[in-house]
């Protein structure tokens, strides 16, 4: 159903019949502010001459206007280290910078480029960089942080899509309607994962469903706003934007955009394969029952125990009522008699304190085997985290402080006022909605999807955006530094079919990109903060980036891609924060392959509730709520965690032994060899005598590695 | 004053986790205000006014006590024994019971104290001897009747995972006044965590410096903290001197971010040698040990974490959090049966180390400075579940505070006759964080963040500060 505004037309609502105080309340508030710079389409100004990247053009323009220039060119160590990090993630291996250093034609650097964009690894960088802007994780959150089993799927989705250079208005379009735009392609269909990227609240008991519901509809109508357009919808939950020409009604007329939308597990495999599926799960259901069985068995007679006595406590009404036969309870007695069911109880860890030892080591045991037993549960051959329309689509009403029990108006669907004529039509049916809203995103008359995207591109090689504030371009966001340019990039991206990868490519090959990050203090008094790009510089990597850097240069990288997310070891002092009231052996089941656990960052089980400190440490963002920049703080739990972690002592030791191995004992060779795993480059000669005087006590070579591990340089893109 | 590496070290000694260079940079003037804010998160900052309370000890109850059988007595329980709640209150809807249980009067006693003739329970027979300094609040609300959303509601005003906690807050408007200590330090039960997770203490959108640390007693309070096994300090010194001297080699003079990397590395190596010196009970005298209950098997655990609490306070720590109860059902206050047995249970464990807490804090001067509160994430229902346990009850329920400039010996609000709803006025969590911040000299109107186009702030659109608290 490629065109759902056409299949809607019959049920076209026109937006007058909305109550004429709203729309004219609305249109007052809005008032003449549709001319914030962000609201109106961006045109290309003409590309200033002097330069062959209009990227340096427009930065030059800028630059000259303040006096200002670029700095000189980094060095070609600095360069290959810098692309090499900025577009895979991984530090350039030693033989990839001396091809690069040694080519001495004019085009090495653009060749170098065409290399990393084409590699695995950029798609698995840019990657990392989406989920952070959709807050992609592997479970529910609060409580029970349930994991969703099939969510990975988006998240090697959306790894694709990058290596694919996919084009972002095809991007879009799958991620919020997939599913009615190419029904029956099952890459559209996972896509729609990305309205259930965020966290949701599953738990039992008498939930207030409409509440929860709203929850979801919010997340689904912030993420819109923050990650595609820019805009602060989420600020209009309440009340009419305080800062924005967005109305209260907007922010329903969008959530109203997903009224018939819920999430659903949607299988995508043939009827064979479902069948198999089917069989060898019954058949691991059965095994697995054995092992229950068996604890039960143990567990009874000490169960019975705790009950008898109880029973034996219980008061005189509730005992007369649990005696009576079940069938013959009167209705009060039912009620009794579940009461006094629910006071002889015992838990879990009452009966087991009961246990003698020797009970208790077999119970353990038979739970160690079933734990065994379950790395072998056989895994679905295609089920989709995603969405799907309801057949009914219930009214959508602002609601007062954003409270359900206080409606108001209700809205139709809708997109925010301020960017589209409010009178023209929306699709109102249940299917189709969110069609009309994926086109709309990705029409080139939208002035803010393109923007903030090259925007996010330029934001990520650059460490600051054109718009410092990539999630709000709104009146509290900041202005670009140079609209000239971006809005020339926006018009490009889109002229060239929503070519990420084209955009991507122009900024790391302009000169600005190119520039070395050193300081000076004549033009840092005219542009202390850089906005206008007379340096490079220098960004801190992310968690994710400095644990892959350690395991390319120790050698343990596995570099295999996809799948379900991968657990790696955690101190205790982590597992104990696992939330249970049940049982805690087996809440973190290690892979049993050990390779498994030196697999990419981005494959790693996203928990939302327990953080690998590492991560956490370097500011991995909480998957809450859309990360525009993640921040990044200095602090001495990363120093304590970067030396005196397990995993940062055994890829020391690692890299340490690979040394060894590779030199021969060779002292001068192993120096400069970890220079040239880690750093990108050959030791400087003072730098060579710190490290034999160090190695010459009785330091070892892995507290040498570790040293390097450590360093500035090893930890910031140069 | 030049940036060398020994003057960021000795500007740095002020505020573990971070690096303090405000003062050097404000003489220095060298570096644009945006570098600064980045290097410098955890540096003491001044009170938006001036207020007693310097930290904060908060005791949390994870599952929820009953208020009508703790501090707020209820007689009109006993009259209604048995019967079902009076028609007018319509339906009941908790977790797990649709109020038509019937009314079950507390099974304790409450008898007053003090000069102030508070009541209290005979739940808390050594608590109760600290009425005087108490102020109790009775009517509290939050908005869920399921755990976790009503815990992050209680540490982070709002229902949803993700905000920054209040700690994160407290610290983020006050920085640190510890030099070698974390500033947010968290101690769950040890048996688990509570229903709401680490959220319930994470930093949200703040920066992480300001998450709370997690900390545990004996030899290796902080993750990481420990040398690596076969480590020696000796070693582990002179690797951190080459890393120092390498890092100097390609640090520029005016570049702060790698000097706070610097600094932050001389501040781990020094947490290493006095976090394990904090954390030693034994250098406490017997006497105190005693008080704690650290002599007695229910008391030893609770008592512990109470101890460690005053002596972190006491090196600057700025916010402490303890939370009883977590993990299995059978270690939370989530009495939804045998509401005797598991209030007997938990509050043998709490009632002596807490009261120790108070008495020991004032008898070292340090209860006027440090914002003692005891609270939940919500109070149970006057109607019996299972019979002789109470479902959860949102909708008024007590918590207290003490010292920080707290006028003691009073309560302020009330519950209608059967302990349910809040009777007169209502305070939300935004109040009871406006009335926190307060006691701290934060102005909830300053404290803000810019967050995805937004000026996000502990109390969001604003609480009302409990005046009457205060003295």
């Amino acid at each position: 159903m490629r065109n759902g505004t056409a299949v809607a037309a019959a049920f076209l609502i026109p937006l007058t019949v909305l109550a004429a105080t709203l729309a004219e309340r609305d249109a007052a508030f809005i008032g003449k502010r549709r001319t914030f710079w962000s609201y109106v389409k961006p045109v290309a100004a003409p590309v200033p001459a002097g330069a062959k990247n209009p990227v340096d053009a427009f930065l030059l323009e800028a630059l000259a206007a303040k006096k200002l220039t670029f700095s000189p060119v980094a060095d070609k160590h600095t360069l290959v280290r810098r692309v090499t990090l900025d577009l895979t993630g991984l530090p350039p291996k030693p033989e990839e910078v001396d091809a690069f250093v040694n080519d001495k034609s004019p085009n090495a650097y653009e060749k170098l480029v065409d290399r990393l964009m084409a590699s695995k690894h950029y798609g698995e960088r840019w990657g990392l960089r989406w989920l952070d802007v959709v807050r992609y994780a592997d479970t529910n959150g609060f409580e029970l942080d349930a994991e969703r089993t099939h969510a990975w799927r988006y998240r090697d989705y959306v790894i694709d899509s990058f290596n694919a250079n996919k084009k972002y208005d095809r991007f879009l379009q799958e991620q919020i309607a997939g599913d009615e735009l190419w029904p029956g392609n099952n890459e559209a269909l996972i896509a729609t994962g990305f309205l259930r990227a965020g966290p949701e609240h599953v738990v039992g008991g008498n939930v207030d469903e409409e509440q929860n519901r709203q929850e979801v509809l919010t997340e689904m109508t912030t993420i819109t706003g923050s990650a595609l357009l820019g805009m602060t919808l989420q600020c209009a939950r309440c009340h009419n934007h305080k800062f924005d020409p967005i109305p209260q009604s907007d922010h329903y007329r969008l959530q109203a955009v997903f009224a018939s939308t819920e999430g659903k597990e949607i299988a995508y495999v043939s009827e064979a394969d479902r069948k198999a599926y089917e069989e060898a799960k019954k058949a691991y259901d059965a095994k697995i029952k054995v092992f229950d069985d068996a604890v039960k068995k143990i567990d009874a007679p000490y169960k019975k125990q705790i009950m008898d006595e109880r029973r034996k406590k219980l008061d005189p009404e509730h005992l007369a009522a649990l005696e009576i036969p079940k069938d013959k309870r009167t209705k009060e007695q039912q009620v009794l008699a579940k009461e006094a069911e629910d006071q002889i109880t015992p838990l879990w860890d009452e009966v087991v304190a009961l246990l003698p030892a020797d009970e208790k080591a077999k119970r353990y045991a038979i739970r160690k085997e079933r734990h065994a037993v379950e790395y072998t549960e056989p895994m679905h051959p295609g089920m989709a985290y995603a969405v799907a329309n309801m057949e009914k689509t219930p009214d959508t009403h602002i609601l007062k402080i954003g409270d359900h029990k206080m409606k108001l108006d209700v809205v139709p669907a809708g997109l925010p006022q301020v960017l589209v004529d409010p009178a023209a039509n929306f699709p109102q049916t249940a299917v189709g909605r969110r069609t009309s809203l994926a086109q709309w995103l990705t029409s080139k008359e939208n002035p803010l999807t393109a923007r903030v995207m090259v925007n996010r591109i330029w934001q990520f090689r650059f460490g600051t955006g054109l718009v410092g504030t990539p999630n709000d371009f709104g009146a509290l966001g900041a202005r670009p530094t140079n609209q000239k340019l971006l809005d020339w990039l926006a018009v490009e991206f889109m002229d060239k079919g929503w070519d990420i990868r084209h955009i991507d490519r122009m900024l790391v090959l302009s000169n600005a990109y190119r520039q070395a990050t050193s300081r000076d203090a004549a033009k840092a008094a005219i542009d202390p903060d850089n906005k206008l790009y007379w340096r490079m510089n220098k960004r801190r990597l992310e968690g994710e980036a400095i644990r892959d850097s350690v395991l390319a240069a120790s050698g343990a990288l596995n570099t295999k891609m996809y799948g379900p997310g991968v657990r790696v070891p955690i101190e205790k002092e982590v597992y104990d924060l696992i939330f249970t009231e049940h049982e805690t052996d087996n809440l973190w089941p290690l892979p049993l392959d050990k390779t498994e656990m030196s697999r990419r960052s981005v494959y790693l089980l996203n928990k939302r509730t327990v953080r690998l400190p590492m991560l956490a440490n370097f500011d991995q963002p909480d998957t809450m709520s859309s990360c525009a920049m993640r921040s990044t703080s200095t602090h001495a739990l990363q120093a304590l965690n970067l030396m005196n972690s397990g995993f940062m002592q055994e890829q020391s030791k690692r890299m340490a032994e690979r040394l060894e191995r590779d030199c021969k004992g060779k002292r001068g060779c192993e120096i400069e060899q970890a220079y040239r795993l880690s750093l990108g480059r050959k030791p400087s000669t003072e730098e060579t005598r710190m490290a034999l005087q160090f190695l010459s006590g009785d330091n070892v070579l892995s507290d040498f590695t570790l040293a390097l591990f450590n360093r500035n340089e090893f930890v910031y893109v140069p | 004053m030049s940036l060398n590496r020994r003057n960021v070290l000795r500007a740095a000694a002020n505020g573990f986790g971070a690096v303090a260079l405000e003062a050097m940079l404000q003489k220095a003037n060298a570096a644009p205000p945006a570098a600064a804010a980045r290097v410098n998160p955890m540096a003491a900052k001044p009170q938006h006014f001036p207020a007693k309370a310097k930290s904060v000890i908060f005791l949390f109850m994870v599952g929820a006590p009953g208020q009508m059988d703790t501090f707020d007595p209820k007689p009109e329980l006993v009259k209604h024994a048995g019967k079902p709640l009076p028609a007018s209150y319509g339906k009941i809807v908790s977790q797990f019971t649709q109020g038509d249980t019937p009314i079950l009067p507390s099974p304790w006693e409450f008898k007053q104290y003090g000069q102030s003739g508070l009541p209290v329970s005979s739940l808390y027979p050594n608590l109760a001897r600290h009425v005087d300094d108490i102020c109790f609040v009775r009517n509290f609300y939050t908005e869920s009747t399921i755990h976790a959303p009503a815990m992050y509601q209680v540490q982070s005003g709002r229902i949803l995972m993700g905000y920054p906690s209040l700690g994160s807050w407290v610290t983020y408007g006050l920085g640190s006044e510890s030099e070698n200590l974390p500033a947010y330090v968290v101690m769950p039960q040890p048996e688990g965590t509570p229903e709401g997770g680490t959220p319930m203490w994470g930093s949200g959108f703040l920066p992480a410096v300001h998450q709370g640390t997690t900390l545990r007693s004996g030899p290796s309070p902080v993750l990481n903290l420990d040398l690596p096994p076969g480590m020696t300090p000796a070693r582990q010194r002179r690797t951190l001197d080459l890393l120092q001297k390498m890092n100097e080699l390609d640090t520029e003079a005016s570049d702060l971010e790698m000097a706070a990397r610097i600094s932050s590395y001389e501040l781990a190596f020094r947490m290493q040698t006095h976090a394990p010196e904090a954390v030693d009970l034994m250098k406490e005298s017997e006497a105190t040990r005693k008080m704690y209950g650290l002599d007695q098997k229910h008391t030893a655990e609770f008592g512990s974490r109470c101890l460690l609490a005053r002596r972190l306070v006491e090196r600057g720590t700025r916010f402490v959090q303890i939370f009883s109860g977590g993990g299995p059902v059978s270690i939370q206050w989530d009495a939804h049966k045998d509401l005797k047995g598991n209030h007997e249970k938990m509050c043998g464990m709490t009632d002596q180390p807490i009261a120790a807490l108070l008495q020991d804090l004032k008898s070292r001067g340090l209860l006027d400075s440090t914002l003692v509160i005891w609270g939940s994430e919500f109070g149970r229902l006057p109607m019996s579940q299972s019979g002789n346990g109470r479902d959860h009850n949102p909708h008024g329920f007590t918590m207290w505070f003490a010292g920080g400039g707290v006028k003691g010996g009073q309560a302020i609000g009330a519950t209608d006759d059967f302990g349910l709803y809040c009777a007169g006025g209502k305070y939300h969590m935004r109040d009871f964080h406006a009335t926190i911040l307060h006691a701290l000299g934060l102005d909830q109107h300053k404290l803000w963040y810019l967050h995805n186009g937004r000026h996000e702030k502990l109390t969001d659109f604003g609480g009302n500060v409990i005046r009457e608290v205060f003295a």
